[in-house]
């Protein structure tokens, strides 16, 4: 079953690509498959056993045995909040992109592509079949942004091809040494999570490890690429940007981070608290300096991600639960603002502070994706009620004990969170409508539909928690515990 | 192709403007679109301002010294059915009217102005105050105490019935004037200033009373005697207070303090009906907002099908309708700018021309402050 959420995208991809086939037909088939593979989530919740601390569903068979490659799947109370949450951005990506859009083969067999590969690499319990799928969805993401970017996309694109590709060198290079290290002939994640390696070793590799996945994440100071990235990317792919890839980052370092390397970890876990609050503080700082509406959630996504390393470098049972619920409602909120600046864009053609004034007026203006936005900007400002608000609630109250100083710092980058999300609110949304502005075009309600359905569970996990919070909380204690 | 944009000073559009007057042409540019927008939307005014016209009078005429008159909007039709929609609010919003009342109230002007501050209006109100209270010694007692709080009232009251006749002509005059339209006899801007002008001389010297009745007793509060006129005591102070002055138009200029929109002369603020922003229309509270929500249901078919081809079709629809009828009213102060000049502007006496500008130029200073040279997609250079 575990197979079918990384081959139905493939083979629709190479359906949509390889074959004839008319642009709303290719949309229709991606359609398809992204509520199949949703639908195959959904069952799959119903069947996981949220007391079960291993892996649940596995599939394990000999790939290249020679390189010691199996195609060894599972999911865990980790990988599978954020399955779910790839199934379903896939969805509203592919929802919320134009139905006019050039070379629609081209687009949707990348955009499976994409979906497929970072299925691939939450459900991988092999670390070079991980590695595998973890290079392979920088492919199509290049081509996304490259093709259908804006006006600096091929700036844009080789910079995050460049930066993201030396992520994976380095990733690949902390596994090969892990394996050489341990003596193994096998890439099993739970083989090699059999060894204790003395420290010095575990420093050794898990350095390479945390530079790799700190560009992908990103923390400061390896973040330059991602700005650029999702300013010129579309907003569908800005969406799976910040709501899926950016989480094989963060996932990466709870699962092989503190999963492989637990006393290195635990060893560097003062510095990467105090990474952590810098690159929040500087992530914010930056946002509030910023006259592109999307490069303000861009930056922000920066700060928010930082909390998930500060979380981590806790590494308590409450802020690893933590680490897994921000991750959840960073894909939840920033893929709802980004799908709300892109509806701004869309409909005006801008998305300067410095021009654009006065968008919610009721007439004139677009006065339910204001309104989104200031919820928007209430749940990433952590208003109680919201998913925002849990999730940083956590990551507070599991890292304050461990962590003082750089968790106050953190929560002043929350703070700061409001500051420049309202600067963008009160510049682009209050006051008069620009003068000189075109007409807007109203925005029909079919077109907020998936701003409405990530709403609505930014929502319900912030009043209903424990949704989330059951799926990783046994998986926490056993990734601290070596369970 | 490169497009230049042109912006010319405030004195340049004096002259052009006073120019165009002399012509016998009106402040706003003759256009078919701009023929069908205005005759349109006076069209569905005409309807609103019977109504609001009839309210006006009904509460002057009926609610007067009452303290709490709750039912003032049903015009003496209380029941069940009635009360239920205006609960839901499909109805049709007096409170715009009582707000132009207001306004004319506060900004006073005119002999009605002068008239209620008189000691004839005062000792009439006095007969009517305790031959009301007749009864009530409470009230009596309250009166003497607050000598100030019913004639007040009455004061206000002689407002309501001087709007509700100024407004009961000028209905006539729209609907009529959209009669014409329909049999072909209005063809361009200047035809419908024309109609207008004519209507409001026609009626200019219509004398504007008020009279009560208090069992089977009656009481002139504004007698025939006061010489009060339709023109000169209603009309000039309705112009002046809500096209030029309005609080009734209060609250339709926003503005963004961070994108510095607050000029630093507050004196600069204007809220009178030509100098509206249309954009906030459709926000809560605000007056006009009520006055469009009110003509959109009286609206021509041709006007709608207009709107309906717009990019937002009817999504922006109160705009569009305050668009129009701030058009409308430019075609409403040309035509009291034509009927209150000293001389007749077409005049070829170079004394009454010199005098005719004169009187011009202090109008034009007004009002190329306010929409008019966006209406007429003219641009002003800042410097002026």
């Amino acid at each position: 079953m575990l197979s079918a959420l990384i081959l139905i995208p493939f083979l629709a991809a190479a359906i949509v690509g390889l074959t004839p086939l008319k642009g709303t037909i290719c949309r229709n088939i991606a359609l398809v498959t992204a509520v199949t593979t949703l639908g195959i989530n959904i069952v799959l919740g119903f069947q996981f056993d949220f007391q079960h601390p291993g892996w649940q569903f596995a599939q394990d068979v000999p790939w290249i045995e020679w390189i010691g490659l199996n195609y060894h799947l599972g999911i865990d109370g980790l990988s599978f909040p954020l399955l779910l949450l790839n199934s379903l951005l896939t969805l509203i990506a592919i929802i919320s992109t134009s139905q006019g859009i050039q070379r629609p083969r081209l687009y949707y067999a990348m955009l499976l592509l994409l979906s497929g590969g970072a299925a691939g690499a939450f459900l991988a319990q092999d670390l070079l079949l991980f590695f595998l799928f973890y290079e392979l969805e920088i492919v199509p993401l290049y081509f996304l942004i490259a093709i259908w970017g804006g006006a600096k996309k091929g700036y844009a694109a080789m910079k995050f091809l460049l930066y993201t590709a030396l992520s994976g060198i380095l990733v690949l290079a902390s596994f090969l040494g892990l394996v050489w290290l341990t003596g193994e002939s096998t890439f099993d994640y739970q083989t090699l999570r059999e060894h204790t390696l003395p420290l010095g070793s575990q420093l050794f590799l898990l350095a390479p490890l945390l530079i790799g996945v700190f560009i992908k994440i990103p923390i400061f100071p390896f973040h330059t690429w991602l700005p650029d990235a999702h300013v010129e990317a579309s907003t569908p792919i800005s969406v799976l940007l910040a709501g899926v890839l950016l989480k094989l980052g963060t996932y990466a370092l709870l699962r092989f981070g503190v999963g492989l390397f637990l006393e290195g970890w635990v060893y560097l876990a003062p510095w990467l608290a105090v990474l952590a609050s810098i690159s929040a503080l500087y992530g914010a700082s930056c946002a509030i300096a910023q006259t592109d509406m999307k490069k303000v959630v861009a930056y922000s996504s920066i700060a928010h991600m930082a909390y998930i390393l500060l979380a981590a470098s806790a590494s308590t049972r409450l802020s690893m639960t933590a680490a897994v619920f921000q991750m959840v409602s960073h894909g939840l909120i920033s893929a709802f603002l980004f799908l709300l600046v892109g509806m701004v864009y869309k409909k005006t053609g801008s998305r300067d502070v410095n021009y654009l004034r006065g968008l919610l007026n009721p007439e004139r203006g677009l006065p339910v994706t204001g309104g989104m936005m200031i919820l928007g900007v209430m749940a990433s400002s952590g208003l109680p009620g919201m998913v925002g608000f849990i999730s940083e609630f956590l990551v507070f109250r599991g890292s304050i004990a461990i962590f003082p100083i750089p968790t106050l710092l953190c929560m002043v980058g929350t703070g700061l969170t409001a500051v420049y999300f309202l600067l963008v609110i009160n510049k682009v949304f209050f006051g008069r409508l620009t003068v000189g502005l075109p007409k807007i075009p109203p925005v029909k309600w079919k077109e907020h539909a998936p701003a409405f359905v990530l709403l609505l569970l930014i929502f319900a996990f912030g009043l209903k928690p424990d949704w989330v919070t059951h799926w990783s909380e046994v998986q926490a204690i056993a990734l601290l515990t070596g369970g | 192709m490169v497009s230049t944009e042109v912006k010319r000073s405030k004195s340049y559009f004096i002259d052009e403007y006073i120019a165009r007057l002399e012509k016998g042409d009106a402040l706003l540019d003759d256009t078919p679109q701009n023929l069908v927008e205005v005759v349109g939307i006076l069209k569905s005014y005409g309807v609103v301002l019977d109504a609001y016209s009839v309210n006006l009078c009904y509460i002057a005429d009926t609610q007067f010294l009452k303290l709490f008159p709750f039912f003032k909007y049903f015009n003496g039709d209380v029941n069940t059915k009635k009360f239920l929609k205006f609960l839901w609010h499909d109805r049709i919003n007096y409170e715009y009217a009582e707000y132009c009342m207001k306004a004319m109230f506060w900004h006073g002007g005119g002999g009605l102005d002068a008239y209620v501050d008189t000691p004839e209006f005062a000792a009439a109100t006095e007969e009517l105050i305790k031959a009301y209270f007749k009864y009530n010694p409470l009230m009596i007692g309250l009166h003497k105490a607050f000598k100030d709080f019913l004639p007040e009232q009455m004061r206000q009251m002689a407002y309501y019935s001087g709007l509700g006749q100024f407004w009961r002509v000028m209905s006539d005059i729209f609907i009529n004037l959209s009669d014409s339209y329909d049999r072909g006899e209005i063809k361009c801007i200047p035809d419908v200033v024309k109609f207008i002008l004519d209507g409001l001389v026609a009626d200019a010297a219509r004398p504007i009373t008020y009279t009560v009745k208090v069992r089977d007793q009656e009481y002139d509060i504004l007698p025939k005697s006061a010489g009060l006129t339709f023109l000169m005591d209603t009309g000039v102070p309705y112009v002046e207070a809500v096209f030029f002055r309005g609080t009734p138009f209060r609250g339709t200029v926003s503005y963004n303090a961070q994108a510095y929109e607050i000029s630093y002369d507050l004196g600069m603020f204007n809220y009178g009906a030509l100098y509206a922003d249309p954009l906030p229309i459709g926000g809560a509270g605000i007056p006009p907002t009520l006055l469009m929500q009110d003509m959109r249901h009286f609206l021509p078919d041709y006007l709608q099908d207009i709107y309906r081809q717009n990019v937002r079709g009817e999504g922006d629809i109160r705009i569009q309708i305050c668009e129009s009828f701030q058009k409308s009213m430019f075609c409403v102060t040309t035509a009291a700018v034509q009927g209150l000049a000293p001389h007749p502007l077409n005049t070829e006496d170079s004394e009454e021309q010199m005098a005719n500008r004169k009187y011009l130029k202090g109008w034009l200073n007004r009002i190329l402050e306010s929409q008019i040279l966006k209406v007429n997609n003219q641009k002003t250079a800042e410097v002026s």
